[in-house]
């Protein structure tokens, strides 16, 4: 054979294998066609889906109660939105966390909270087992296995134990728009809950439960490790789910129930569908009580509120009511419509562990049987949740890498809403095994220091993680503080910084433009700038770029009168010395110091004994800076940031001093008080003599 | 019972230096701690004007900005201590057995040491209804302080079972165990309810024996505490319907007392002069429980010595203070 042909014939071998190993490409299923449809608006002019919904799952699942197990088979249709090819798939499969002590969520629970999970009887343990993966075709392609490639990856920490991230390789390239379907059988063991999903009794609360596609951006697939400080993060899709449970249950998901089939063998299949959403979860038990009312507003569309209580909780029904639609009412005004026309409040079985979660018009609230009227629970928690409806739910942020972007706004935003609806409420606490509550009648709920959590904020170390670190890679132990509470401040003092409206307006256009979609902190922090028509990149860099803490205060105060001693030139002789001592006027000296190593721009404000008072402005740049005052009296208090705009400084108290103080006062109160309860305290241990 | 009760409020009321000598010592042991935290506030205000807040009200953003500073007896002060929250914290404390930080729990076991030292001139007085001299009340209590440090090592040892083992298998293991699958907060409540309500019973056994220990040494003189644990569970199995329901009699009139600082506690929240109305109601209510506390030795006296054959019997006269062989000799040379 001429060896100038053996290239050619090489290359036509190659090619002809590749042939029989590559399969062709098949064509996109026809619910392809569904999700991507156009439909009318009330305009008449035909318009997208909201969302890309180039993720969206056509599921079939089969709870067994008594085995605590799921049998699911779901067809995903995945179109590529992102501008690179890819040639494999990665899915999530969250209920692995739970498998042993030695995935990358139990690692990092343990590490930072010396959590005592790892001690969990055989029963409680869950995980998720994926049968079968299939590439699917069109009716004359068959399916193309893809199990046998399947393998567990942890590109997060290379935890070679962590079993909650699945990479399945393609037997073809992907390349942007194309649209494969990937059809999986699964079986789990739903765990008795570890965080957020699991069962107890005959309750359910399934969440992360299905074997779920990761988020592939142009820099490749964002697919992470569940992690202990993180949550969610998915593309939008529509979900087409059914799921098989024993008859009677009932039932409560994402989505509106569509059809109900007894199947005649004591189970019945619920039919849930939703567009544009970018999770689906459920929850069945016998036990519910099924309330239903509407919310009505004047401009905001109508939303059926669905709240599945705990028969013991039933008297609290019209509490999650009017939390939920306060939320609607508020947020929507604030930033934009809820942009669906129904949701589902899970009230959670007592010790499920499942309550204070959110998921796409779906959410778990969070009560106790006695829960006095005056204290803001379930409300804070209903409000919360209701709120990551916006903040999570319609606007998807990346909740692995930057989860204070939805949890932290949705902090703000939330006790912000429960301030105007349940006020006045107050602070309270338990007895008795955390059962019996008590209303400290005395301190009222107060938003800047309880609703932005301030004490978790300070107990938290501030220094520990500057917030731009992505969310994952935060000291689990702090993680939450710096996610909810440092977010809460930061925008609390913005909204004193620059008014409400101007922040609502910046937040309402980020609401607007990322809706259905994943925005990430720049985008935020421009829609911000945008609205204040300034660049507040020094604020943003500091309280998300670092992690400065903020301390101003009153190093000094001093009034006295004017004195001028030494030497001075008289009508040009020679310089005489005076020393002159001025009744009718005093110098007062103020010293302000910034104490942290944050700069903001404070005011000064010193008042007099004659009720007059001088406010200047400071930038607050300088390690301190001294003002001084010539008056006819002599001044009484000196406040830095007197209407307490930085609210991330924490350490207030030194943030103003008086010439006058009724500090003894203060203190021999809280010393009269304290010998009671210590006299009580002694008389109750004297029980034993 | 009931006369057994009556009888122990009227010996009571008829030793008033008694209360308010026991008053006294629960003032001065919490006095001094109180200044440690008038000290700490003080330090942390300053010459703050936030003062004038804590002053005139709570000043929450103030506390809880002292709160996440403070350390050592400071840590102590919590919203938990304002009113009647005190009195449930505390009882809650024991029920739950959390036990309060070192530095009080060093002044709780002083002032228990106080009254190992007093109980038993208390009891003695108590028991002869009448009037004694002081000197005769302190050698009283020095007479049987050695004895009931004895008996305290033995009380001690009971209670430590009692909250270090049998509390954490009651309220961890069976609580645990009964609970474990429970999806119904009520019925868990329930069930610690019947649980504390089972713990109050061994401790409230172990109470009364110890009670009855003590006012049998006292009365009968009885040196071997061992004898009078022994003596004590024999009179209280031989009685239990009386000495039970004498014991529930007093628990009842406690109960009231607490009811009745519930009812009355004002906030100590307001001008000064709300703070000092405070401060004196809680002393009355003090002063109350130190009342009840003598009842129930005053009627578990009377409740004994009833059962004897003369109702009055105290064994041995009044104590006097020992003097010395010289003065002794003079005074006899004198007689």
């Amino acid at each position: 054979m001429n060896a100038q042909r053996w290239p050619a014939l090489a290359a036509l071998l190659f090619v002809g294998l590749g042939l029989l190993i590559t399969s062709p490409k098949p064509a996109p299923l026809a619910i392809v066609a569904a999700a991507q449809a156009s439909f009318p608006s009330p305009t008449g002019m035909v318009i997208g889906p909201p969302s890309q919904r180039n993720a969206s799952y056509s599921i079939d699942v089969r709870l067994d109660p008594d085995k605590r197990s799921l049998k699911g088979r779901e067809v995903l249709t995945w179109r590529n939105i992102a501008n690179v090819t890819t040639s494999e798939l990665q899915f999530h499969l969250y209920y692995n966390a739970w498998k042993n002590t030695r995935s990358t969520w139990m690692r990092e629970q343990l590490m930072g909270r010396r959590s005592s999970l790892h001690e969990r009887p055989a029963d409680d343990w869950g995980w998720i087992e994926v049968t079968a993966v299939r590439l699917l075709g069109t009716e004359n392609t068959p399916p193309i296995d893809l199990i046998a490639g399947a393998h567990h990856i942890a590109l997060d920490d290379g935890n070679a134990h962590d079993e909650t991230v699945l990479a399945v390789p393609l037997p073809y390239p992907v390349e942007p728009g194309d649209v494969v379907n990937v059809e999986f059988e699964w079986t789990s063991r739903v765990p008795r809950t570890f965080a957020r999903t699991g069962t107890i009794g005959n309750y359910f609360l399934l969440a992360q439960w299905f074997p779920k596609i990761g988020v592939l951006e142009d820099t490749g697939w964002n697919c992470h490790q569940f992690h202990a400080a993180t949550e969610f993060f998915a593309d939008y899709g529509t979900y087409d789910v059914r799921m098989t449970v024993p008859t009677d249950w009932i039932v409560g998901a994402t989505g509106v129930e569509r059809q109900v089939t007894d199947n005649g063998d004591g189970t019945t299949t619920h039919h849930y569908y939703q567009e544009d959403v970018h999770d689906f979860a459920w929850t069945v038990s016998p036990d519910f009580i099924d309330v239903r009312k509407q919310f009505k507003h004047p401009v905001l569309p109508d939303v059926q509120i669905r709240v599945l209580l705990q028969p013991e909780h039933v008297g609290q029904a019209v509490r999650h009511v009017a939390a939920t639609r306060t939320t609607l009412k508020y947020f929507g005004e604030w930033f934009g419509a809820y942009p669906y026309d129904h949701v589902t409040v899970v009230d959670p079985a007592w010790q499920s562990r499942t309550g204070g979660m959110e998921y796409p018009t779906f959410f778990t609230a969070g009560t106790r049987w006695l829960a006095p009227r005056d204290v803001p629970d379930p409300e804070d928690v209903t409000i919360h949740e209701a709120g990551h409806q916006f903040w999570y739910g319609a606007v998807g942020n990346n909740e692995f890498e930057y989860a204070w972007l939805d949890e932290g706004l949705n902090t703000f935003a939330s006790v912000r809403a429960l301030d105007l609806s349940f006020s006045p409420h107050y602070r309270s606490t338990r007895f008795f095994g955390g059962f019996i509550p008590w209303v400290f009648r005395d301190i009222p709920w107060s938003r800047s220091v309880d609703g932005n959590r301030v004490g978790g904020y300070r107990r938290s170390n501030a220094r520990q993680d500057p917030q731009i670190t992505p969310t994952y890679r935060y000291w689990p132990g702090t993680a939450g503080s710096i996610t909810y509470n440092k977010t809460a401040l930061w925008l609390h003092t913005l909204e004193r910084h620059l008014g409400w409206a101007t922040l609502q307006r910046g937040m309402a256009a980020f609401y607007e433009a990322w809706r259905f979609n994943h925005p990430k902190p720049d985008d935020f922090f421009e829609a911000i700038n945008t609205s204040a028509g300034t660049d507040l990149g020094w604020f943003f860099d500091q309280v998300h770029g670092t992690s400065k803490v903020f301390d101003y205060g009153i190093d000094q105060i001093t009034s006295r009168p004017l004195t001028t001693r030494g030497y001075t030139d008289v009508d040009g002789n020679k310089p005489v010395f005076s020393d002159v001592r001025s009744d009718a006027t005093y110098e007062t000296t103020v010293v302000v110091r910034r104490l942290g190593d944050g700069v903001f721009p404070v005011d000064i404000l010193t008042h007099f004994k004659d009720g007059m008072s001088e406010r200047e402005q400071w930038d607050g740049v300088a390690d301190w800076k001294a003002f001084t005052y010539m008056r006819s009296e002599r001044a009484t208090q000196a406040f830095v940031d007197p209407e307490h705009v930085l609210l991330l400084d924490t350490h207030r108290t030194n943030n103003s001093r008086t010439i006058k103080s009724r500090t003894g006062q203060a203190a021999t109160k809280w010393m009269l008080t304290w010998i009671v309860w210590l006299q009580d305290l002694l008389l109750t241990y004297g029980f034993f003599v | 019972m009931t006369r057994g009760f009556l009888d122990g409020i009227g010996r009571v009321i008829a030793a008033p230096t008694l209360i308010l000598g026991l008053y006294a010592v629960t003032l001065l042991t919490a006095a001094p701690l109180g200044v440690l935290i008038r000290d700490a506030v003080a330090t942390h205000l300053d010459s703050s004007a936030a003062a004038d807040t804590v002053a005139s009200g709570v000043g929450w953003e103030w506390w809880e900005e002292f709160q996440a500073q403070a350390d050592g007896i400071a840590t102590t002060l919590e919203p938990r201590i304002i009113g009647f929250a005190a009195v449930l914290t505390n009882l809650s404390g024991i029920a739950d057995y959390r036990l309060p930080h070192w530095t009080v729990l060093l002044a709780i076991a002083g002032y228990i040491v106080v009254w190992l030292f007093l109980i038993g001139g208390v009891i003695d007085r108590l028991a002869r209804q009448h009037r004694v001299t002081s000197s005769g009340f302190f050698a009283a209590c020095g007479t049987y302080f050695l004895r009931f440090i004895r008996l305290a090592v033995l009380a001690f040892t009971t209670y430590w079972l009692l909250f270090q083992v049998i509390h954490g298998w009651v309220f961890d293991e069976l609580y645990g165990h009964l609970t474990q699958n429970l999806t119904v907060e009520r019925t868990a409540f329930f069930i610690r309810i019947g649980l504390y309500g089972l713990f109050g019973l061994m401790v409230i056994a172990v109470n009364l024996v110890f009670d009855y220990a003590k006012i049998r040494a006292v009365v009968e003189d009885r040196r071997s505490m061992l004898g009078a644990l022994i003596a004590a569970f024999r009179f209280v199995r031989r009685r239990p319907t009386s000495t039970f329901g004498l014991y529930f009699i007093n628990g009842g009139f406690f109960a009231g007392v607490l009811i009745g600082y519930a009812i009355v506690t004002p906030s100590p929240t307001g001008s000064d002069l709300a703070v000092w109305a405070a401060f004196l109601v809680g002393q009355a209510y003090i002063l109350a429980r130190l009342f009840t506390k003598l009842v129930f030795y005053a009627s578990q006296t009377a409740y004994f010595q009833s059962q004897l054959a003369h109702a009055l019997y105290v064994a041995t006269p009044v104590r006097r203070w020992p003097e010395s062989p010289v003065a002794e000799a003079i005074s006899e040379s004198r007689t």
